[in-house]
This record gives structure tokens, C-alpha cells and sequence, in this order.
């Protein structure tokens, strides 16, 4: 019962793994929490519904061509409302992702209704392992999670592109007279949220399914882990995600399950009161 | 100057911040290649705004910026790096949370199209600071001030740039520190670049100096040698009687 949890919450953990690092890179580069994260995931759920329901396509291309799409879809509310508003500080921005958030949600909402909807993939059986149910979707989210993150590492510590990203979170104006375009970086760190919000938003509709509230629903567990491991932290997001998802669902031995959420928020209310910089987010040099 | 192209121009510059009031009021220069010009003046007298709307941080309201006959007026902070303008902050002039090695590889990664710029410049610039290229894996934001000062020289320097504008190079260090940095400053002007360094440190300023511009609330008050200011003009200077 409790490695079952064990493993229900490892998953749910990296399932919250992506959009906590699309959160925390946008909250490093561009110094704004994007409230806009769980409609952009529910966007990218319906882009690829649209693509594998409706068109045919095999999910997992569905899946890529949900990225591409959410991809210049986060771009394009950069080009739109942030970069506009870039200069005028982090609480414009926070209240006009806010406003992006509802626009997104909305456009969902007045396209395909409020109803569910589900991909069109075969249910499989189980696999039983050493007393252990594991699901088909908890194997592809495990394996796409753990691909994305270790791209995500590649890209950030062994990259050109890594090294500019984190020269921008660390100085902005440095970056830019060292010959760093921040509008480059700043679209490239857009473009890097949409695709992984997207493919977030795929593994979401797979555990779930498909509605206008599904980025909603993970919009605090993502807030939370994102907290938890640090903001700014990529590495701090991912072991905020798994310990969250660990903690939701190991919840459930003392809680109701529809309490789960008060996770979330305790964990929240925990950092701001014991270490508000979250786990790694001490780690910054600072001097 | 007469006969020999200014490496840095100047013309009309005025900037200031939001909806304030010009900060930088009309200022001209021409400053002679491979040479050191200190820019000295009294507590905001504009010479950091003056620095920035050089490096492209604040936007000018007017003038022009001219570097090696290319005007850079309109470019972006990046564009004029790789334009041959390369600029050191007072403050903050390294990436804490990069390493050594982070901070001097991302100082010309991109800057393909400048010329110059390469594995010749990296081993001319190390031996001008020997010191740096020691310990590549260290944060960078673990070094000491005067460290971190030679870092920033260094990353700056990788660009090849042709005119090199440091921002208060002395500020927070121990005098010790001060010497090594002055120093420094004048091998980087020996190794073929041209410096324009603003200074509160006015004494230091004039000890590495060719030439000193005294900035008075944004206007340029005085430009003279550096040989012909004494220390008994600097009060003098410093409220605009002298010139």
C-alpha cells in the first residue's frame, strides 16, 4: 500500500517536474512568477487533443506538435503583453500573466465547451511488478519527464545557450554589454516554457483528462514545488515537484483524497514561515 | 588629436532617466587611440549615467557615439560589444553564479562576427592577468573585489574591443587592491586599447591618466592633461572655478 503510494507520488512528483521548471526558468530569466503557467498547460492539452482526436495523429506526434505550438503560442503573449511591460517591474507582470492566464483558459473554454474530453489512445492492462500496478501512462510520464529533464540539464550547464540564459538570470545588463541579446534569451526562455507546459499538459490529459480547468487543478502543486525547491532553481523545481507528488499522495493514509491539495498550500505556508528561498534557493552566490 | 582619427567620438550627448531631466547635458569628446582618459567629477555629477548611455544601458535622448569611425548610437548593448565598445560595471562586473571558466567562455561565445576575437586574444589576455585563468571551476562570486575586478577586465578585454570604458575599477577595494587595478589599466592601454575610466578615486585616476575630464552636473567643466591637474586644483575642479 505504501510503496504503491511510493510510486503514485514519484509520478505525480514528475508529472509536476516540467511545469515547475518552465515556471522557475521564467521566474529566473524574466523575475516574475507566470501565473499564466497552468492555462498555458491546459492549452497545450487541447492542441494536442485537437491533433490526436480530431486529425488522427498518433499521440506522440500529437505530443510534438503540441510543443511547436505552444512554443509560438508563449512567444507570442511575450511579444504581445511581457515584453511590453518588461520594464515596468514584477507585480505588472505577475497581475498581466494573470490576465494572459484567463485569456488562455478562455479561449479553450469558448472553443471546445466545458466538457471533457479524452485522447484517443488504447487502454492497456497494468503492469504488475513485485506487488506493484503500474499504469502505461506512469511509464511514458516518467520516461518523457526524465528525457526533458535531462535535456533541460544539458541545455542549461553544457550549452552556449545554457551559459546565456544563466548569465541573464544572474545580470541582465552584464549579459548584455558581454554581447548577450536579452530579447533572444528572453524569447528562447518563452519558447522553452510553451513546449514544456505543452508536453506537461499532454501527460495531464493522459492521467486526467482534457477540460478548461486542467491546468488549473495544478496550478498551486506547481506554485508549490517551484517554492519548495527554490525559484530560480531548476534543479530545486524538479526535487520540489517529487517531493510534493510524494507528499500528496502520501496524504492520502491521513487525509480524505479531496484534502490533498491542503498539501500544497501547508507546504507553502511551511517555506514562507521556516525558509522562504525554498531548498536550493540558498545556493545563489551572492557578494 | 589633430591628424590621428578619434577612437572613441562623441557629439551632443544627452540622456537621463524615465521622465526626469537630462542627467547627461550635451556632452562632446574625442579621445585619441590607445590613450587613458579619466572622467572625475563630484557625487552625481552624471559620470555613471554618462558611462551607460556610453555602453547602451540608457537609451541617449540626443548625441551620437562614434567608435573607430562606426557609428553605434542606435545599437543595442550587445551590438556595441561586438562594435569594438566593451564596458566593465562599478558594481556586480562578473556572473556570482557562473564559474571563472563560464565567465571568460561566454565573454566572446557570442561575438563570432568581431574580429580579433579568438584563441590569440584568450592567451594575450591571460597573460595579462595570469592569475584568472588558476582555478576555471570556481564561482566566480567567491572571488575577492580585486579578483573579481581582474575577471571583468579580462572578460571585457576576450572581446578585442578597441575602447574599453571601466566604471569606478576602484570602488569597495583596499588600497592595495587600488594599485593592482590602476596597474592593470595601464597594461590593458599598453596592450593596444583605449580607456575611458570614470573614478571617484581622483588621486589614482590621475596616477595612470593621459588626460582628465572633470564633469560637472552632466556638462563637461574642464579637459585637460593629466600632467597639468594638481592636487590643489581638485576642489577648485570638482565646483566648476577652474578652466
Amino acid at each position: 500500500m505504501v510503496a504503491q503510494l511510493i510510486l503514485d507520488g514519484l509520478v505525480t512528483g514528475l508529472l509536476l517536474a516540467l511545469p515547475a521548471l518552465a515556471l522557475t526558468l521564467t521566474f529566473a530569466i524574466l523575475h516574475f512568477p507566470n501565473f499564466a503557467i497552468g492555462a498555458m498547460l491546459t492549452l497545450g492539452s487541447y492542441a494536442a487533443w485537437i491533433a490526436n482526436s480530431l486529425l488522427g495523429i498518433p499521440l506522440a506526434m500529437a505530443a510534438v506538435l503540441a510543443a511547436l505550438a505552444m512554443a509560438v503560442v508563449a512567444m507570442l503573449c511575450d511579444f504581445l503583453v511581457f515584453a511590453r511591460l518588461r520594464d515596468r517591474g514584477s507585480m505588472t507582470l505577475l497581475v498581466a500573466s494573470m490576465g494572459v492566464s484567463l485569456i488562455l483558459e478562455n479561449v479553450c473554454r469558448f472553443s471546445f465547451g466545458n466538457s471533457t474530453r479524452n485522447f484517443a489512445i488504447e487502454v492497456a492492462r497494468p503492469i504488475r511488478w513485485h506487488g506493484l500496478r503500474i499504469n502505461h501512462e506512469q511509464l511514458i510520464t516518467a520516461v518523457t519527464v526524465v528525457a526533458c529533464v535531462i535535456l533541460m540539464q544539458m541545455l542549461l550547464h553544457a550549452s552556449p545557450l545554457g551559459r546565456a540564459m544563466r548569465a541573464v538570470a544572474d545580470n541582465p545588463s552584464l549579459a548584455a554589454v558581454r554581447g548577450v541579446e536579452r530579447q533572444t534569451v528572453s524569447s528562447i526562455t518563452w519558447c522553452l516554457a510553451g513546449v514544456l507546459s505543452a508536453l506537461s499538459g499532454v501527460l495531464a490529459g493522459m492521467d486526467r483528462a482534457v477540460d478548461p480547468l486542467l491546468g488549473w487543478n495544478y496550478q498551486i502543486p506547481i506554485f508549490a514545488a517551484a517554492i519548495l525547491g527554490g525559484l530560480g532553481s531548476p534543479t530545486g523545481a524538479i526535487v520540489g515537484a517529487l517531493v510534493i507528488g510524494l507528499a500528496e499522495e502520501l496524504s492520502s493514509l491521513v487525509l480524505p483524497t479531496n484534502y490533498r491539495q491542503i498539501v500544497s498550500f501547508a507546504v507553502i505556508l511551511m517555506l514562507l514561515l521556516v525558509r522562504s528561498q525554498g531548498l536550493f534557493g540558498g545556493k545563489a552566490v551572492r557578494k | 588629436m589633430t591628424g590621428v582619427a578619434p577612437a572613441l567620438s562623441v557629439r551632443g550627448l544627452r540622456s537621463g532617466y524615465g521622465n526626469g531631466g537630462d542627467i547627461v547635458c550635451g556632452i562632446d569628446l574625442d579621445q585619441a587611440p590607445e590613450s587613458i582618459l579619466a572622467v572625475i567629477g563630484p557625487n552625481g555629477s552624471g559620470k555613471s549615467t554618462f558611462v551607460k548611455t556610453l555602453a547602451g544601458l540608457l537609451r541617449p535622448r540626443a548625441g551620437t557615439v562614434v567608435v573607430t569611425g562606426t557609428d553605434v548610437s542606435h545599437l543595442s548593448p550587445a551590438r556595441r560589444v561586438a562594435s569594438g565598445l566593451a564596458y566593465v560595471p562599478q558594481e556586480a562586473n562578473v556572473f556570482g553564479n557562473l564559474t571563472i571558466g563560464e565567465n571568460l567562455k561566454l565573454a566572446t561565445e557570442f561575438l563570432s562576427g568581431r574580429a580579433g576575437v579568438g584563441p590569440a586574444q584568450r592567451q594575450q589576455v591571460m597573460a595579462l592577468f595570469p592569475e584568472i585563468a588558476v582555478r576555471p571551476k570556481l564561482l566566480a562570486g567567491n572571488l575577492s573585489g580585486g579578483q573579481r575586478q581582474m575577471l571583468a577586465f579580462a572578460c571585457a578585454l576576450l572581446a578585442n574591443p578597441e575602447v574599453l570604458l571601466l566604471d569606478e575599477p576602484s570602488a569597495g577595494l583596499s588600497p592595495k587592491f587600488v594599485g593592482e587595478t590602476m596597474e592593470a589599466v595601464t597594461r590593458v592601454r599598453e596592450s593596444g586599447v583605449t580607456v575611458l575610466l570614470v573614478e571617484q578615486n581622483v588621486a589614482a585616476a590621475l596616477r595612470v591618466a593621459d588626460e582628465v575630464m572633470v564633469l560637472v552636473a552632466g556638462r563637461r567643466s574642464l579637459r585637460v592633461p593629466a600632467r597639468d591637474v594638481s592636487s590643489a586644483d581638485l576642489a577648485a575642479l570638482f565646483f566648476a572655478k577652474a578652466g
